[in-house]
């Protein structure tokens, strides 16, 4: 009888360090930096890395949908670099489009990524890792052609205002971030299509043969994750207030690394949403905190690579 | 069961370890990194660099009240030898002169020189320090900097917007210029063809000293350009394409171009392995391109004074901070190393 409750306690325990590793080194990470820098927790610092976070975080959620059907999406930095590009090609002054013109334009070059993503992985059966890898060279090259490799400047004050303007006291991609969020959240959590991308990832045959649409699944969570890294893209774009090439080059490592940092297989069917979020948040304070903390930038890369080798290696410690 | 509790709790005990301990000794080694690491290899170079300028200049500083200042400065990346350069230069200077500094690693990307940018102002610095990846889009950063009333010092690379507190650099438009001339010169004939090798398209220097170039060549009709594109500044990358024009053009190709040493330097491996003798020159005066001047394999090379730029920037700093006349360009000229001169520049890379 003790021995089964004993047994019991050990679940919980080993079930809380899993669930909950990453949230205790979050809030670890902030007390640590900011005993020893105070101002690390100041108002205008964390707006600036929740504003960094938001953009990042649109990211890795589309990331997080693709991850748990156990597929890969290597394109989104490069969607994220195009799309901020064509919408930036629209919202230049001497153009004269509304701001929202160059946003829909923005979102429209994701969706076409995300749709050409889907159909190759879902039903041309390209793998995703090769699929998204040659979509993310052809972004980048529909980027260079749009913009000759010469950085778009002079972008509407509007259209700016999405990167770099606040209501209230909240930055805009903020915003536009806890939107996304509560969207997904609803989506994954409470309706059915949420308990089919789980299915997906768990089992993609067992979820046919139980009447699942696996293909149309796995399209969508590519379609998502190509229209969040446009959405990305556009904003980024506004908030450096103009189009560069260098936009979202290399985002797709953060992503995943905030994705499995959270606590989601890379092998699919097991993850969480806010654990990614989570994931953000942590990347996005320990680069802000050790920059603040004077940390040369090459410890900066070891630091990062054994929190990312060190969340992941709790994780499976703790599964198995 | 109970084994495998301590082992789970022995991995989070060493993960939140591992984690402390980088970021406590990161915290303390702000200051410590920067006399030890790189303390000896800078004071060196720096004893080397700047005999004349640097004394005057830290005397002058020194003076001026840059003590107990806090200036910070972003690099567009902390992984290429120019950049790294440039930073050693700061952390010696600012030990020197009693100066709080701190680097930032941009890491190729605007959007993130934005948000170090922020960071610095949160963190209160005195003055900021941009050596900006992209001139538009690094633009956004000094917009930052001046509405929180702290003054922006661009160096190395330009940035499009007027409110930029004050610019050190060196003009690319002439090292292309004089890399064009010193060529012509060298072959003692304005009748030959060239080809050119280029930097990351789109890149101010590439824009710059390829607008130099053919600034020269608007004088000389009969220079012609056979074959022209990029190599991203990557010696691996213009080796393949030399070898490719090397098959394409064959004895047609006279001489070679190229926007940086390295890629100059690829472009020598390509021709020499095709058993051919072409005259090459780059800019920069990396330690290769010194050697590769001193055996005859470079005609010459344009060498950007990192040390007397980056200097300049936190001096102009110290200026503005403290309300003193400052001049809102300066510009730090090239060098040309030629095989007369070489010795001069041997270590100081």
């Amino acid at each position: 009888m003790s021995a089964k409750v004993k047994k019991n306690q050990g679940m919980t325990k080993k079930q809380f360090i899993a669930t909950y590793g990453s949230v205790i080194g979050l809030v670890l990470l902030i007390a640590i930096i900011t005993i020893i820098k105070p101002r690390f927790v100041s108002g205008t610092n964390l707006r600036n890395i929740f504003r960094i976070a938001s953009i990042n975080g649109l990211l890795a959620i589309g990331m997080t949908f693709v991850v748990l059907t156990g597929g890969i999406d290597l394109s989104v930095g490069a969607v994220m670099g195009c799309a901020g590009m064509y919408s930036a090609y629209f919202a230049q002054t001497s153009m004269g489009y509304p701001a929202i013109a160059a946003i829909l334009v923005g979102v429209l070059v994701g969706l076409m990524f995300g749709i050409f993503n889907g159909v190759c992985v879902a039903y041309l059966k390209v793998p995703a890792f090769v699929g998204t890898l040659g979509s993310m060279s052809i972004a980048e090259g529909l980027t260079f052609l749009l913009s000759n490799a010469k950085p778009i400047p002079n972008l509407t004050d509007s259209f700016k205002k999405i990167g770099g303007g606040s209501i209230g006291a909240l930055p805009i991609p903020c915003i536009i971030m806890i939107c996304v969020l509560a969207v997904c959240f609803i989506l994954l959590y409470k309706t059915r299509y949420g308990r089919y991308v789980y299915a997906v990832g768990g089992n993609q045959n067992a979820a046919h043969v139980s009447g699942i649409n696996t293909k149309k699944i796995i399209c969508s969570v590519y379609i998502m994750a190509g229209v969040l890294s446009a959405l990305a893209g556009v904003i980024t774009t506004a908030r450096v207030t103009s189009g560069v090439t260098s936009t979202g080059s290399g985002y797709e490592t953060d992503a995943i690394a905030a994705v499995v940092i959270g606590g989601t297989s890379l092998a699919g069917g097991k993850g969480r949403l806010w654990g990614t979020i989570v994931g953000i948040l942590i990347m996005q304070f320990l680069s802000n905190g050790l920059d603040m903390l004077g940390v040369n930038a090459y410890y900066q890369l070891l630091v990062k690579g054994f929190v990312v080798i060190g969340a992941v290696m709790l994780d499976s410690l703790a599964a198995d | 069961m109970k084994k495998k509790t301590v082992k789970r709790l022995f991995a989070a005990m060493m993960v939140s370890a591992m984690a402390f301990g980088l970021v406590a000794c990161g915290g303390s080694s702000s200051s410590s990194s920067s006399s030890e690491t790189t303390a000896a290899p800078a004071t060196e170079s720096a004893e080397k660099a700047d005999d004349g300028a640097e004394e005057e200049a830290t005397e002058a500083a020194a003076s001026s009240g840059a003590e107990g200042l806090t200036i910070g400065a972003t690099y567009y990346t902390l992984q290429t030898e120019f950049c790294m350069r440039m930073d050693n230069a700061a952390q010696t200077w600012a030990k020197e002169n009693g100066v709080n500094y701190t680097s930032y690693d941009g890491d190729n990307d605007a959007a993130t020189q934005l948000g170090q940018v922020e960071t610095m102002i949160a963190d209160g610095v005195d003055a900021i320090i941009l050596n900006p990846q992209d001139a538009d889009a690094c633009s956004a950063c000094v917009d930052a900097a001046v509405e929180a009333g702290i003054p922006i010092i661009g160096v190395n690379t330009m940035v499009n917007n007027e409110n930029l507190t004050a610019y050190v650099g060196s003009e690319d438009v002439s090292a292309g210029e004089e890399i064009m001339q010193y060529m012509i010169d060298y072959m003692g004939t304005d009748t030959f063809n060239i080809v050119v090798l280029e930097g990351p398209m789109g890149q101010s220097a590439q824009l710059q000293r390829y607008e130099g170039i053919t600034n020269v060549l608007a004088n000389y009709p009969n220079i012609e350009i056979l074959a022209i594109d990029t190599a991203n500044w990557s010696r691996s990358e213009a080796m393949t394409l030399m070898e490719t024009w090397l098959t394409t053009y064959g004895d047609e190709i006279n001489a070679v171009i190229g926007e940086n040493d390295e890629m100059a330097l690829g472009a020598r491996e390509a021709i020499e392995a095709a058993g051919m003798d072409l005259p090459c020159i780059g800019i920069d005066g990396i330690t290769d391109a010194v050697t590769a001047v001193s055996n005859g394999k470079m005609i010459a090379s344009d060498f950007q004074n990192a040390e007397g730029q980056i200097t300049g920037a936190l001096e102009t700093a110290v200026k503005c901070v403290n309300g003193e006349s400052y001049e809102k360009e300066n510009w730090i000229p090239f060098e040309m190393i030629t095989p007369d001169n070489y010795e001069e520049y041997v270590g100081r890379y």
